[in-house]
């Protein structure tokens, strides 16, 4: 049925999406005790900070744990020029008159659902300052303009996620926002956990493929060090395995969805390649 | 006498006779066959033989004997008699001629009737022109001087010849050899460049242009090995380094070998700590095979001392002295005539033990040498043999068919334990090696070919022994075990107390030094106390024991107080006309570079938003000031944008290690290391002229403790000043880098400025070292990690940028993960560092 609506016209969502509990489970597997840490700072109201490098599954275990809980997701990917008005909310003209329109922050926090505020240092400073009062013991949202305080929903969780890597040496989140948190932090999982990822999240896909995917993401990891912003990600390999589904080659499937993407650096770019063509003999 | 001649020719014989008796007899045994082509051409060759014999003895013998061998290949007389006559020309033609008549009959086999006359004409024309060119030209095989392409490969050799002879008046002797040489290597189209090169250097001097035509000088040899077809594995140090650390995690040093063409086949050297690649490799597949090859036999433990110890004990040779370069050569001349061959089927044996260690840590490495090795094609005997059995072992190793015996397999696979080494491989040669088929072989260059691609023959050169690195000795026999560790374990402790004992010295001379410090502090205590108050109140720093900061010292886990000083300084040296150069050079790299600002400039300059004033309106704030408003409220009217350049927002000294070792030549020979530094500072503070942002630039270099020279070529202050340029166009390296101080020093100059973000971005080459740290690397190491801890507690960020490519094995603890950058490449520098600059900035 969705899939003859998504073949006419894309589907319009509330950003509020209230928990479907008949839906399925997002796909999710745990790499070490994340899920029971999550439960136990819901259960409590703490805000929890989610770390790790990109691709290796922050925004999935978000969604798999925001169905569990069966509570709506809000996501805000930020950016540089994010207020603190496109969280809040802000006036609207609307006629002669002037109307308040919720930011997303305010919604989670009177609708009870999870806040996740994506890549929060590339925010502006201000915007992160609004939050504040969010993550302690008052769990309160302050509405400047409208002169209003909003008391969060008990059931309100914000979540923030945040990538150390070396373009944020200077855009480091100040230590007194950071210590609000509960921190979880995600890695690349091991490679057993890869190869069940893969193989459940492009269905077809040959086990000694997955094993091979699974070995070269691995060592491409490695090259971090030398001048890659990113390294392989757990994404990557899917892109890849479902190329490889689709009916490419192996090789130039990885190609196309590992090195392609990561880098213009010839000498890399080799280095990359020859990795996958090992593996892929 | 069987044959009588007629009376003319007994007469001729006879005159010759008067001449030389020796030289008659063996006319009138050679003169039946010549008398076949009839009497007048009888006549007429031993006139010729008197001729020459009268001109000169040796000539005429080598005339007379040769004869036999060329009337036989023409199956004529006259034409090559006449051109023999011809060297009665000149005096002393005696070795042109004895040459000419030996390559006589070859020139008729393989160039034809016209083609011997066009030879003989244009080597004639030499020895007109210059005997010892003719010598040199009749000396060269005519199958050498054609090429394999008949009289066209000669003519197009000496038309160059005729060329340089014209224009620059080069004799074809200097010449002849090195033009052979580089149409062997590189094919008869490479000849005429590489003379036309040649005759340019001719021009700048006689003596460096022969030179040059001779392969001799520097100059012709690097102009040819770069004009070698093949894959250079020089140029591409960072792919293959990269590979080795992916593979194998580990930093193997990549150097250049001194391999010439002439040496034959080319393949990476070991000398046990490093790699050395040759300038060039057939291609990249064998390039990276032998690396992998060559890197895992380092990694598995070829140059394991303990292995070779054992080696020599089974040869029941004295085991090489401990602390010298170990040579193999005694293992195999131990074997006489059959040293190549049992050192062939050692090496086979070796590097299948390699190759199947490299295949557990790389996948399909095998396969991929298998297949490497087939397309090259097998060599041809004998050395083909010894191919054919190393491609039967790959095979083995590959549970692929082949044609080994039961008794070959079983010890060949006995080398796929991972605890097997390089002593089991010679345990194996020597039994494989009883019962061998494969046929004798003596010279090396044949030998040379047996190698599959990607190996290489073991122990070509004396090695340091080294450790193998893989931890796959687990099942070693008890007994060895135990000795092993115990030796380890002796050796351990001795170093250890070594280390103690000097830093016990270390200690005393410390104390010594403070005393000394406190002394001078005692006769002069009132300046110094001064001098203190001066510096706090600004930047004092004008006294000549400069300006004190702690160090730490991780044995005594404290930091002692006032112990290394800084001296800051103006560089004396600068240099305008070189900051030009270096300007013009990179003009191309620094357009690109302000066209990408351009391009990035509002976002880059991010345009303040919702000020009271400026040159736009920013209408999201316009918008909410009016809806504002008109919900009754009585917002501030900050409606403009404002775009300025000078936003101060971000600060940054540009910190430059000025040690001795930036002077180092940089391997492709192109410049020194402190060129690219030069101009990555001038690109570097072109765009950051740009972006707008403050930045200071600053070097530093250290002798001992209280000498740490810290040069200010830039203030944050100070303009981008052609006087600056000259400055950063004069720097030279100097002294050693005692790092830790500079970073304090440089966080005590981000005191002046105001920018809530402050980086110090350290360009460097080498790790943090200084003449008195006594070899202790640690000790700097560590001080330099507490200096980079400080200066964050201070709101600096230290970010480290070095081109030393082992930088990965100690900036990870000093400047901690992500706060540093290795530049693989050197010559990425000055394009790089804006780069990482305004990424670090974003």
């Amino acid at each position: 049925m969705s899939n003859a609506v998504n073949r006419q016209r894309g589907v319009e969502h509330d950003i509020v999406q209230p928990p479907q509990v008949a839906a399925a489970a997002p796909y999710y597997e745990p790499q070490a005790n994340e899920i029971a840490v999550f439960e136990a700072a819901a259960r409590r109201k703490l805000p929890v900070m989610l770390k790790g490098p990109t691709g290796c599954g922050k925004t999935r275990f978000l969604e798999y744990m925001a169905w569990r809980l069966k509570r709506a997701l809000v996501t805000v990917s930020c950016h540089e020029d994010l207020t603190s008005s496109d969280l809040v909310g802000r006036f609207l003209l609307e006629g002669a008159q002037t109307v308040w329109q919720d930011g997303p922050l305010t919604r989670a926090v009177k609708a009870g659902a999870i806040c996740y505020l994506d890549e929060i240092v590339e925010a502006r400073t201000d915007s992160t300052v609004v939050i504040h009062s969010l993550t302690d013991h008052r769990r309160k949202l302050t509405l400047e303009k409208k002169g209003e305080e909003i008391d969060a929903h008990d059931d309100f969780l914000l979540v923030i996620s945040y990538n150390p890597g070396y373009q944020t040496v200077l855009k480091d989140l100040k230590p007194s926002t950071k210590q609000r948190f509960i921190g979880l932090t995600f890695d690349f999982p091991t490679p057993e956990i890869e190869k069940k990822i893969i193989m459940t999240e492009v269905p077809g896909l040959p086990g000694d493929i997955a094993t091979k995917l699974v070995a070269t993401g691995n060592k491409a990891r490695g090259l971090k060090d030398h001048g890659l912003d990113e390294v392989t990600s757990t994404r990557a390999l899917v892109y890849a395995a479902n190329l490889i589904v689709a009916g490419l080659p192996p090789v130039e499937a990885c190609r196309a969805a590992m090195v392609h993407p990561m880098t213009d650096d010839i000498e890399l770019s080799a280095a990359l390649s020859e990795i996958i063509s090992a593996h892929f003999d | 006498m069987a044959v009588s001649f007629s009376s003319d020719l007994q007469n001729a014989l006879a005159r010759l006779r008067e001449l030389s008796a020796l030289a008659a007899r063996s006319a009138e045994e050679n003169l039946p066959a010549i008398l076949a082509h009839g009497h007048d051409a009888a006549a007429a060759w031993l006139d010729a033989a008197y001729r020459l014999i009268s001109h000169d003895r040796d000539s005429g013998r080598a005339f007379i004997q040769g004869s036999l061998a060329a009337e036989n290949a023409s199956e004529q007389v006259l034409p090559w008699t006449e051109q023999a006559l011809a060297f009665t020309r000149w005096a002393g033609a005696a070795r042109a001629f004895e040459a000419f008549m030996h390559e006589l009959p070859q020139a008729y086999g393989l160039l034809g009737h016209a083609g011997e006359r066009r030879w003989a004409e244009l080597g004639l024309r030499w020895c007109e022109r210059h005997l010892d060119s003719g010598r040199a030209y009749f000396a060269v095989p005519v199958r050498e001087l054609s090429g394999r392409s008949g009289i066209a490969g000669i003519e197009q050799i000496l038309d160059c010849a005729e060329e340089l002879y014209e224009s620059r008046h080069l004799m074809l002797v200097s010449y002849l050899q090195g033009a052979l040489r580089v149409r062997n290597l590189l094919g008869p189209q490479a000849v005429t460049p590489w003379a036309a090169r040649g005759s340019d250097i001719m021009q700048s001097g006689r003596a460096r242009g022969e030179a040059y035509f001779r392969l001799e000088s520097e100059e012709s040899l690097r102009l040819l090995l770069e004009s070698l077809p093949g894959y250079r594995p020089v140029e591409h140090t960072r792919l293959l380094s990269l590979l080795v650390e992916i593979w194998f995690d580990e930093t193997i040093d990549l150097k250049e070998s001194a391999w010439t063409p002439e040496k034959g086949r080319p393949f990476i050297e070991c000398d046990g700590q490093s790699l050395m690649l040759p300038p060039v490799l057939t291609d990249q597949d064998e390039t990276v095979l032998s690396v992998l090859h060559s890197a895992g036999s380092m990694i598995h433990g070829s140059y394991d001392p303990r292995d070779v110890r054992r080696m020599f004990e089974l040869s029941g040779l004295p085991a090489p002295r401990e602390g010298e370069a170990i040579a193999m050569d005694p293992l195999f001349t131990r074997f006489g005539e059959d040293a190549q061959r049992f050192k062939l089927v050692f090496d086979i044996a070796e590097d299948l033990r390699v190759d199947m260690a490299v295949n557990r840590d790389v996948p399909n490495h095998l396969k991929r040498m298998l297949r490497a090795a087939e397309s090259m094609g097998v060599p041809p005997d004998p050395a083909g043999s010894y191919y054919r059995y190393a491609l039967d072992t790959i095979r083995l190793a590959l549970g692929l068919p082949n044609d080994l015996d039961a008794g070959e397999r079983e010890l060949l696979l006995r080398l796929a334990l991972p605890r097997a080494g390089i002593a089991d491989a010679f345990e194996v040669a020597l039994r494989l090696f009883e019962s061998t088929r494969l046929p004798p072989i003596d010279s090396r260059e044949s030998s040379v070919l047996a190698y599959l691609p990607g190996r290489s023959p073991n122990a070509s050169r004396a090695f340091q022994p080294r450790e193998r690195s893989s931890d796959s000795q687990g099942g070693e026999s008890e007994g060895e075990q135990g000795e092993g560790e115990q030796q380890e374990q002796e050796a351990g402790e001795q170093e250890e107390s070594e280390s103690q004992e000097t830093a016990g010295e270390r200690e005393e001379s410390s104390e010594a030094d403070e005393q000394e410090a406190t002394g001078t502090g005692t006769t002069s205590g009132v300046g110094t106390s001064r001098k203190r108050q001066e510096e706090q109140a600004g930047r004092g720093g004008s006294s000549d024991k400069g300006i004190p900061y702690p160090e730490w010292d991780y044995r005594e886990q404290r930091l002692k107080r006032n112990w290394a000083w800084v001296q800051e300084k103006k560089l004396a040296e600068s240099n305008l006309g070189e900051a030009r150069r270096l300007e013009q050079e990179y003009a191309v790299a620094l357009k690109k570079l302000k066209q990408a600002l351009q391009a990035q400039k509002p976002t880059r300059l991010a345009p303040q938003r919702r000020q009271f004033e400026g040159e736009e309106i920013d209408l999201e704030a316009a918008i909410t000031y009016v809806t504002e408003r008109a919900a009754g409220m009585s917002p501030e009217a900050t409606v403009y944008r404002r775009r300025e350049l000078n936003q101060r927002e971000v600060s940054v000294i540009l910190l430059a290690d000025l040690s001795t070792s930036i002077m180092q030549l940089l391997p492709e020979g192109r410049g020194r290391l402190v060129d690219r530094v030069r101009a990555g500072i001038l690109l570097f503070a072109e765009s950051l002229e740009m972006v707008g942002d403050s930045y200071a630039i600053a070097g530093f270099c250290s002798k001992y403790r209280d000498n740490v020279a810290y040069y200010r070529i830039k203030d944050f202050d100070e303009p981008w000043s052609s006087e600056v340029k000259a400055q950063v166009g004069g720097l030279s390296g100097r002294l050693a880098t005692r790092m830790g101080t500079a970073i304090r020093h440089a966080t005590a100059c981000f005191n002046a400025v105001s920018s809530r973000r402050r980086l110090l971005l350290l360009v460097s080459d080498g790790r943090p070292e200084d003449y008195d740290d006594g070899g202790d690397r640690r000790y700097l190491h560590e001080d330099t990690r507490m200096a980079v801890k400080e200066a964050v507690a201070r709101g600096v960020h230290p970010y480290c940028i070095t081109v030393d490519t082992l930088a990965n094995e100690y900036l990870p603890q000093i400047f901690g993960k992500g706060h540093y950058l290795v530049l693989d490449h050197i010559n990425s520098l000055p394009r790089r560092l804006p780069e990482i600059y305004l990424k670090l900035r974003r």
